[in-house]
């Protein structure tokens, strides 16, 4: 055997494994989920139903008006985690004090499993005895308790904002160290010329950091359009539907409504979604360099 | 030099002050809560501190609920799941990035679209699959479940970092006389073992915070991981949130210590794709 062979199949010896084992956990869940969705299960028949469960999603209001839910959430969620992100990072980035423990501090929503923050929040928004209505209650902000996940615009509100709690910290880190990559003497420059904070930030921070914003909301809608514990735990959909993402619809369909076709149709449909996100990441990012996870 | 003007300092460190206060909170609250007896979790006013605070629910909920149990198999999932992930990770990265450098670029764009699959998409055929092989319940099904996200997600991060290792040890090796297994194991790990720290306890998180894997592939009440049992606890017919807030401590406070000591590590894990333009 020659040297380049041998070399070559030493190569293959080491990524062999991981390549089948992809396929194996991945690739061919991922190949029966289309075959599900293009069947149809009754009992312990199950029978090749071609694009009728589609036809029933797509016919369905439920599916558009999920739809409609999911865009109205991840649109909300990713703008808050964007400026909220953008705002925590340029106070922090000014602070010298303490500033790994403020960091750490900062991270802890986003290291507790987001299902875990979720029933933290079911306590602190209980109707009766949670802490939210005694807060707002006593400073006059509101006259009686709310039923905060009792009435659609409220539980709406509610799980987007348990959703920006928990995402903001993570875009405010990326952003934080995009920050730390623009070069001091630009902003040294600017305070030479006279140019005040808001120009500063206008003309200096803000295009440095566009290429990151785009990347990081892009990742971001990727991450949130699919999400499902957070409303999974809070929600489940509820009231009447008001909070009934995709995933949520999807997991409902099939674990609740026992109808794995459709459910399965839905996912690929949130499938495609996806992957136009992805697709626009991927060409932006060029893979080589990578990017967050 | 950019002047430093006293009152914007204020005016900033009382903005993070209360942002950090709106984030904290409710993890003082959870806190707090699961150290209050039952008789004071449903006073009104509720109590920011009490005389009365104890470790009750606690022990009830290690003892008389199966925490205790949901804690190991929290454990054992996602250490196998960590363990699995990591090692075929480090084989495949030194593979692509000394074998095959070209394919490894396409190989990553692969890998970017499995991290970003649904994982509701994929729970069905899973669910299916693994009641259909009766392996419903079971720490190989979760294991295996697990690392169909943390797996693309270790992979894609560790051939980041041995690519940053140069070749130029590889022949250094070579010309000393080491075979490939020798140069993988006696030189390139230990070099890369800042990113195999990194990309572990990543998984790790991961793994550990993970939800609806669980909720699905788990019918059976012992086998719930932590999340599982601690988000079930709200469907109970009365809800004892001393003790459900207990049982959130239990499961969050083990990784936010392990993670705030390791800080450093997961930051530059997380930022070091994203920031290089």
């Amino acid at each position: 055997m020659r040297q380049w062979q041998r070399r070559r199949l030493v190569g293959y010896a080491f990524v062999g494994p991981v390549f089948l084992f992809l396929c194996a956990v991945v690739v061919f869940p991922l190949a029966h989920a289309f075959w599900i969705s293009l069947h149809r299960t009754r009992g312990l028949a199950t029978t090749f139903a071609g694009i009728n469960n589609y036809q029933r999603a797509l016919t369905d209001d439920a599916f558009w008006h999920s739809l409609g839910i999911s865009v109205q959430f991840t649109g909300a969620c990713v703008i808050l985690h964007m400026l909220f992100g953008l705002c925590l990072a340029l106070l922090l980035n000014e602070i010298r004090f303490a500033k790994t423990a403020l960091r750490v501090a900062f991270l802890t929503p986003w290291m507790v499993a987001p299902a875990v923050g979720a029933t933290i929040w079911l306590w602190l928004l209980e109707p009766q005895f949670g802490v939210v209505n005694y807060l707002l209650a006593s400073n006059g902000i509101i006259d009686a308790p709310l039923a905060w996940l009792g009435t659609p615009a409220l539980a709406f509100m509610s799980v987007v904002a348990v959703d920006v709690w928990r995402g903001v910290p993570f875009v405010m880190l990326l952003i934080l160290a995009g920050l730390q990559t623009i070069p001091r003497d630009q902003y040294e420059a600017a305070a030479i010329d006279g140019a005040g904070a808001w120009q500063r930030f206008r003309h200096i921070t803000l295009p440095n950091l566009r290429y990151l914003l785009v990347v990081a909301s892009t990742l971001d809608i990727i991450n949130t359009i699919r999400h499902y514990d957070i409303i999974g735990v809070m929600t489940a959909g509820g009231p009447a539907g008001a909070t009934e993402v995709l995933p949520v619809l999807l997991y409902n369909t099939a674990f609740r409504g026992n109808r794995f076709g459709e459910a399965a149709a839905i996912g690929v449909l949130l499938l495609l979604i996806v992957l136009a996100f992805a697709i626009f990441h991927i060409r932006l990012t060029k893979p080589e360099q990578g990017s967050a996870p | 030099m950019i002047r430093r003007q006293p009152y914007v300092d204020g005016a900033r460190w009382a903005l993070v002050l209360v942002a950090l206060v709106m984030v904290v909170f409710p993890f003082y609250w959870m806190v707090n809560t699961s150290l209050k007896p039952a008789s004071e979790i449903f006073l009104s006013p509720p109590a920011f501190f009490s005389s009365n605070w104890s470790l009750d629910a606690y022990v009830t909920v290690l003892t008389q609920r199966p925490f205790a149990r949901y804690f190991l198999n929290s454990l054992v999932v996602t250490l196998g799941t960590t363990v699995l992930s990591v090692t075929l990770a480090a084989f495949a990265a030194y593979g692509f990035t000394r074998f095959f450098p070209r394919g490894a670029t396409p190989f990553i764009v692969f890998l970017l679209f499995t991290k970003m699959l649904p994982e509701t998409l994929l729970i069905i055929p899973y669910f299916q699959l693994m009641s259909s092989l009766g392996l419903l319940n079971s720490y190989f099904a979760l294991i295996l479940a697990y690392s169909s996200f943390a797996l693309p997600f270790s992979v894609w991060m560790l051939i980041g970092f041995f690519r940053s290792i140069p070749r130029d040890i590889d022949e250094a090796a070579k010309i000393d006389g080491a075979s490939y297994l020798q140069t993988f194991f006696l030189v390139i790990l230990p070099l890369a073992r800042p990113g195999l720290v990194a990309v572990a306890l990543f998984t790790f998180l991961i793994a550990w915070n993970s939800y609806l894997w669980a909720l699905v592939l788990t019918t059976d009440a012992s086998m719930h991981v932590l999340s599982v049992g601690v988000a079930n606890m709200v469907g109970e017919y009365r809800v004892q949130w001393n003790e459900l807030m207990a049982a959130a401590v239990i499961a969050a406070v083990p990784v936010m210590l392990l993670f705030s000591f390791l800080e450093k590590h997961l930051v530059n894990a997380i930022t070091s794709g994203a920031v290089k333009g």
